[in-house]
This record gives structure tokens, sequence and C-alpha cells, in this order.
């Protein structure tokens, strides 16, 4: 027990219990579901898995400082019609050129978000509840009810949802899931090792603190937006390139996939706690419960949004109950054998 | 610091002060609530600009815009509550304001360089651990060091021993005298007298927003320092006659709660005041919200015009006829947005409803028109929003609120606090007339002229404690501040030292920040 305690983190024992439930999920449906350990499974939820994972790692950092971003969904589809639309019209434009126009657009509209949030100081609910809707419409109105094409696309955007980076017998590593794994190492790199990352825990974590500590709160806040603008509008892209086939509505409600994922992967909602690998984990299990239940009980797509709405209350549910349980165990077991090895020893100051 | 003035709206909250910090001196700071200290703090902090006046450090004169940069120039504050990131742990809270180490963490250094610090304090405390879970004491040490990191020049400590206990002050206290060998000007306020006299070298006192004395330790007595804080006279106030005592409304005996206060026993009788005198953190508001059963006392009896009661609720306080009047005009008091009338209503809505439950407006806007008339209140309409009153006008449509509920007791808690002269003078007229009428009165106070001119019997707390109840002819701002202050009266060495001295209240866990 002693020994747990001072290398594992009640935040460690979550995401351990995460990859459990994936396992214990993926064996369940795997006795229900003739033919479910194919590698068509495995490439069908790991390139559903990786959009939705990029989006939720900017999800994660401006959770963790208490805020949230609910027009992430609006930001995705917003980037996906709009760099289709211009790829179609050019279809003589880099890959490169495609993939930044796609993370400034993004990143443009977190920008806004974010000033509104941490220089405005309007409630992130309401401010990206907001533009969750002006995005949309903005685009709904840009389109004139058009739609991108597969056909209108260059054929190595087409192409690069099924591109392969190497693969293992029949599973494929598609080149959309190397690049959400990078940016997962990446952020959760940053996280760890950059000041800027432990900014956002601290902001989180305690905000009249962070202010009074003196730290630039309100920058740190709007990079967050802006960064997570960013990386939808990166997921917006993978987005265009996974269905080619773009309309107004597209990632439409993708905002409660990404919020769940990031919740159900132990970020807390109130801040301060939380890592990208854990929205990972999150995503990785929504992708395969939304994947497999649609295959198990042919349920709708509308069956779907409620299981995520039961997934979002579980797991903030256990985060209120077992999380705090397991911290107050660690107190605890960090307070035991100091008093017994040094009884006469000045009082250490410690719980 | 040279003539700092600051005002907020009505108030001076501090008028031409002009203070003297020196390397390796611990200065205490004195005053009642109110006198200054906080704003003071707030302006060497950066987060008040100060309306005139400057600060000097090391003779050059120093503009403070953020905490940031107050930090910058070694400025630091410690306050009673500790301002740490429960979800980081101790070495990162100890350098969470560092800039020069550049962008890149490197744990390993952060970790050395936490230990370093902490070895120098003397303190062991394991630099891995979450910040959630550790004590106050921990936690306010990990300040400490925080300040160290920054290499602090001046510290200022606000109630730092507010929350602890007798052996974490003396472990506080060991810290600060280490500073003190290091150089660091310290800034030390207390409420606790013999604090005061056992580290401070020297002693400056405040009141009312003005400096009244500052001297070396050694030609300052505890009996001065508080002849300094109080000094108001009595005579402004509106004084009331020594009314008829009626019959016993309330007997409390033994009323505690856990971790809040214990052992307090008073009688009201009708047609009395009884005040309630102390210092913040004294809990005479813990008192009140028990009596209105906000917080529910777990020992204690309560005994009500002859019949004991165990009060549950407000809802069941109301019924007994007990009302409570906040402190806290905007948050718990009134809701600003809604019509005078409709506040006044309130508690009372079931009386003004329809059979199918819909309100009775004209019946709400005559008993709201009757109390306007009654209190004086300033208003053109009762069916004017609440928020657009001035502070005294709100408070007199707080007492309507209650004084609607027709109660036998009534609880008031700081029914001046905030508002100017003439209201004040209203609201004690009110509360002399009320009790003329047969109302129990407690009235809960910090401005202790108030309290003598009000009430016929003073009752004093010190930190959860009852210290003694006063006479009118035994109460004199004397006596009471002594008592507030934690010394028996003509008791004159203040020989008690912290380690005799336990907290009977240490922090409990469920205080600390719990995510949900």
């Amino acid at each position: 027990m002693r020994w747990m305690t001072r290398h594992v983190r009640p935040e460690q024992i979550r995401e351990l219990s995460l990859v459990l439930l994936i396992v214990m999920a993926v064996l369940f449906f795997g006795s229900q579901i003739e033919g479910y350990y194919s590698a068509r499974t495995f490439n069908r939820i790991s390139t559903g898995a990786a959009i939705l994972a990029v989006v939720a790692v900017g999800q994660t950092l401006v959770v963790l400082t208490r805020n949230i971003d609910l027009s992430v969904g609006s930001i995705v589809g917003f980037t996906a019609y709009f760099v289709g639309t211009q790829i179609a019209r050019n279809n003589e434009m880099t890959p490169l050129l495609a993939v930044l126009m796609a993370i400034g657009l993004g990143a443009a509209m977190g920008l806004i978000n974010g000033l509104l949030v941490s220089y405005g100081k309007v409630p992130a609910i309401i401010v990206t509840l907001g533009t969750l809707a002006i995005y949309r419409t903005i685009l709904v109105d840009y389109s004139g009810a058009k739609t991108v094409t597969t056909d209108s696309l260059p054929a190595w955007l087409v192409n690069l949802s099924s591109a392969n980076l190497f693969k293992i017998g029949q599973i494929e590593i598609r080149v959309v899931v190397a690049i959400a794994v990078a940016i997962v190492i990446l952020f959760q790199l940053v996280l760890a090792y950059l000041r800027f990352g432990r900014r956002l825990y601290a902001i989180g974590s305690n905000p009249e603190a962070a202010r009074i500590a003196g730290l630039p709160a309100q920058r740190t806040v709007l990079i967050a937006y802006i960064l997570c603008g960013a990386l939808a509008g990166l997921g917006g892209f993978l987005f265009l390139a996974r269905f080619g086939t773009i309309t107004v509505v597209a990632a439409q409600g993708m905002e409660l996939e990404v919020v769940a994922a990031v919740v159900v992967g132990g970020v807390n909602i109130f801040g301060g706690l939380g890592t990208v690998v854990g929205a990972l984990l999150g995503t990785i299990l929504i992708n395969t419960l939304e994947q497999s239940l649609v295959r198990w009980l042919a349920i709708s797509e509308f069956w779907r949004d409620a299981v995520l709405g039961m997934l979002i209350l579980l797991a903030v549910a256990t985060d209120a109950v077992i999380i705090n349980r397991l911290r107050r165990l660690w107190v605890r077991s960090e307070l035991q054998p100091r008093a017994e090895s040094e009884p006469m020893q000045e009082q250490p100051q410690r719980v | 610091m040279r003539r700092i003035s600051k005002r907020f709206d009505a108030t001076q909250a501090l008028d031409d002060v002009s203070l003297a910090l020196y390397p390796g001196e611990i200065h205490a700071l004195l005053g009642e609530n109110g006198a200054g200290k906080s704003t003071l703090i707030k302006i060497m902090t950066g987060i008040h600009q100060p309306d005139q006046g400057e600060i000097l450090l090391d003779g050059q004169p120093l503009r403070v815009g953020s905490t940031a940069e107050a930090q910058a120039r070694g400025i630091a504050a410690i306050y009673q509550e500790p301002m740490i990131f429960p979800d980081l742990n101790v070495a990162e809270n100890i350098f969470i304001s560092h800039r020069q180490n550049g962008p890149l963490l490197r744990w390993g250094k952060l970790y050395r360089d936490a230990e370093d610090i902490l070895a120098r304090l003397g303190v062991r405390l394991d630099v891995r651990m979450p910040a959630r879970g550790l004590t106050l004491a921990a936690q306010q040490t990990v300040e400490i060091a925080k300040a160290i990191s920054l290499q602090v020049r001046v510290l200022i400590m606000d109630e730092p021993t507010a929350s602890l206990s007798a052996h974490e002050v003396a472990q506080l206290f060991k810290l600060v005298k280490t500073l003190r060998q290091e150089g660091v000007a310290i800034l030390f306020i207390s409420h606790r007298m013999e604090e005061v006299f056992e580290i401070a070298d020297r002693v400056t006192v405040f009141r009312d927003g003005r400096l009244v004395s500052t001297a070396p330790r050694a030609e300052v007595t505890p009996e001065r320092a508080i002849r300094d804080m109080v000094g108001r006279t009595v005579e402004d106030f509106f004084a009331r006659g020594a009314a008829e005592r009626g019959e016993l409304l309330l007997s409390v005996r033994g009323l505690g709660r856990a971790n809040a206060f214990a052992n307090v026993s008073f009688d009201v009788y009708h047609g009395e005041v009884l005040g309630f005198a102390g210092l913040i953190g004294a809990r005479r508001t813990d008192v009140g919200l028990a009596l209105f059963g906000v917080e529910p006392a777990d020992t204690g009896e309560v005994v009500l015009d002859g019949q004991p009661v165990h009060i549950r609720s407000p809802e069941h306080a109301l019924k007994l006829g007990i009302a409570y009047v906040t402190e806290d005009r905007r948050q718990l008091g009134l809701t600003m947005p809604m019509s005078i009338a409709a506040n006044i209503s309130l508690p009372m809505l079931r009386e003004y409803l329809t059979r199918l439950g819909l309100v009775r407006r004209g019946h709400e806007a005559a008993a709201a028109e009757r109390y306007r008339q009654r209190l004086a209140i300033r208003a053109p309409s009762v069916q004017l929003e609440a928020g657009k009153l001035s502070g005294g006008n709100q408070q007199k449509v707080m007492l309507s609120k209650w004084l609607n509920a027709r109660p036998r007791l009534l609880i008031l808690d700081e029914p001046t606090r905030g508002i100017d002269v003439g209201a004040k003078a209203e609201v004690h007229h009110i509360i002399g007339e009320l009790a003329a009428q047969g109302l129990g009165i407690i009235l809960i106070s910090s401005d202790l002229p108030e309290v003598l001119a009000m009430s016929d019997r003073v009752l004093v707390m010190r930190e959860g404690r009852q210290m003694g109840i006063f006479s009118r002819a035994e109460a004199t701002q004397e006596t009471i501040m002594t008592a507030a202050m934690g010394q028996a009266p003509g008791d004159g060495g203040w020989g008690l030292g912290a380690g005799e001295h336990p907290n009977p209240y240490p922090p409990s866990p469920s205080r600390q920040q719990e995510h949900l």
C-alpha cells in the first residue's frame, strides 16, 4: 500500500481502470458480435477515434483551466467545408498549405472564443454556446446549401484516410492515427514539461490563487482557446480527408462526443486535473462503444447520443465519489508510516 | 510608505498613512475590523492603487501595478487562507510564480531546489506530494517557502495564525524568526495580542484608516495598544435609555457546533438588546446562524418562552418567531432585481397567496407600504427594484422583510455595516423602538461604540468561545476589547505563550476545497 501510494497517483489508477474498461468492452462485444476480432473493426475504430482524439486534446487544454469550448463541432465543420471548397476550386494546392489553412482558420475561431472568455470575462459556456451557433450559421450562409463532394477533391486527400504508415499483418496503422498519436504525445509533453502547461493546471486548480500569485491567467486561457481552435481546425482537415463529402451539418453534435471523451478520460470538469493520455483513452472507449453498439443491437444513431450522455454522467459521478475516496486513502497512508517510524522527531509538518 | 490615502465610495479606508519597514524587523500591525489594515496590504501588493501617496523601496519610489510587479520587487503576502493550488505538488506550488527559469520545466532541479528551500526552513515535507490534503499549517509553510524562493524582501503576513493550533503557531514563529535573521522586513497582522507581543519588534496601531501610534515593543503595553485601537467616543451615537426588561424570552445553554463554537450560554429577555461583540473569527455569526437553523447547533439547549426547542431549519425558526437579518445584504439578504414589496413578502409569501397559489400583489404592496412609512424607507414606490436603493435603505427593507414575519426574537448581524451616518442613526432608532415593543434583540456588531450604545448587556466571543457577559455598567470599550483579544479583565500579565493556548477548533478537512 505504501509503495503504491508513493509511486502511483489516484489519477493514474483512473487511467488504468479506463484501459481495463476498454479491454472489457472489446471482450464483451467480441463474444456477442460475429467476426468482431478483425482488422476491419480495428481500422474503423482507430480511424474514428483519431479525429475525435485530436479535437479532444484541444478540449482538454481548455477544460483544465476550468473553462469549456462547446464550439468545437462547428469549428470542425466549418474548416472541413471551407478547406474542402478551396481545394475543390484549386486542386493544385499543396497538402501543407491545406493543413495550415485548416489550422489557421480554427485558431482564428479559437481566438474569438478566447478573447471573449478571458478578456471579455463572459462565462465560457455562454460564449462558446453562442459561437457554436454563430460559426455554424456562417457556414450555412457561406455554403449556399451546396455540398463538397469527394470527386471534386484531389486524389492525395481522398486517399489520405486509407493511407497506411505501416501494416502488421491485417492491422493497418493509418497516417491519420499516427497524426493523432503524435499530437497526443506532443501535448502530453507540453502539459508535463512546459511552464505554460503547468499554468493551465494552476489556473484551473485555484483561479483566485493564480491571480494572487501573479500568473498571466488571461493570456494563458487565451492561448488554450487558440490551441483548442487550431486542433479543431486540424480535426476539420482530417474530417474532410475521411469523409470527402461535406455538407453544412458536418460534425454537428461533435462537441458532445468531445466533452464526453474528455470527461470520461478523467479530466475534471472543474479544472486542474487530468491528462491528454486520459482524454485519448476516453476517446477510444467512447468510439469503441459507439461503433460496437451500432453493430450489436443495430441501434439507431439517435440512441448513440443517449449512451454518450449516460457515460458523461457516470464519469462525473465516479469522479465525485471514487477519486475523492482514493485521494483520502492516499493522504492517510502518507500520514501513518511517518508517525510510526519517527515518533521522537520534531513534528513533521504533514497531514 | 508615505502619506497613503485610499477611498472606497463613502468610506475613507486609509487616510494619510505613513509606515516604515526595516530589514530584519518584525513589524506588527494592530487595529479593529475595518481599521484599514487590509487596504494597506492590497496597496502594497498591487491589488489596489493608492489615491494619494507613494511607496518607497530602498529610498526609490515604487509603482506597484500588479501582484506580479510586487513579486518582482520582492514584496509578497501570505493570507489567513493560504492561496495554494491543490492539484499541483508542493514543489510546483513553491515555484509557480517563477519566470526566470525559462519555459521548460526541469523536474529534477525543481524538486531539488524545493527541498533546499524547505531544508533551509528546517521543515520536512514531501515535495512530490500534491498540495491537496496538506494541513493549513503545512500549506502556510509552502507559502513561506514560495516567498523565500522569490527572494522576498518585504513579507506581509495577514493573520497567518488564525486557523493554526498552538503547536503550529510555534513552528510558524520559528520560521518567521529565521526570515528576520535573513534580513526580511516582515509586516505581521494578528488579532492575538499575546502573539504580537511575543514576536514583534515594533507595534503600529491603526484606527479608522489612520495611524494612531507606532513604537518599539518595549515601549508599548497591551493596555495602551488596546486604548489606541478603540479610542472612539460613544457620544455620537443614539443612546438608548435603559429599557424595562420583560419576561425571559430565550435561554441558551451550552450551545455548540463542531468546528465553529462551543459552550455558549446566555439569556435574552423581552425588550432587551443583547450585544454580541468580538473580532473577525470570533464566530458570532455562527451562533446567529445556529439559532436561525441555517447551520443547526449540535450540542446545547435552547428554551424559547419556556418551551424547549430544537431549531432544525430557517423555516422552523421562522415558525418559532425567530428572524435573522444577515450581514451580507448583497449575497444573502435581498434579491436585488426584485421589487421592495416582493422582497418584503418573501419569507411569509404564503400569507399573500390566493387559493390558486397566485400572489396577491395588492396585499403585498399594501404591507410593504406600511413598512415604507414606518421605517422611512426612501423610495418613490415599493415597486422599485431593491438593488437601486442605497445601502441604508436596503438595510431597512431587510429589516421590514423580517419584521413582517412578526418575530419574537430578532437577530441582527452587522445591521449598520457600510451605511452612512444618517441611515445608521435611523437604524439605531428602529432597534430601540422594536425593543421597546417587547422584541428580544441579539445585536451582532463589530462596531464597538454601537454595541455599547445599543445594548443592555454585551456578550463577548473570541475564536468560538464565550469570554463573558458584561452588564451596561461593566461594559466599556477597554473591557470588551480586552476580552475579545483573549485576556481576562484585570489580569495585567500577557504571559500566555502560544504553546499554552490551544486552538479548540483545528481546521477540519472538509474546509479544504473539494472537487465535486
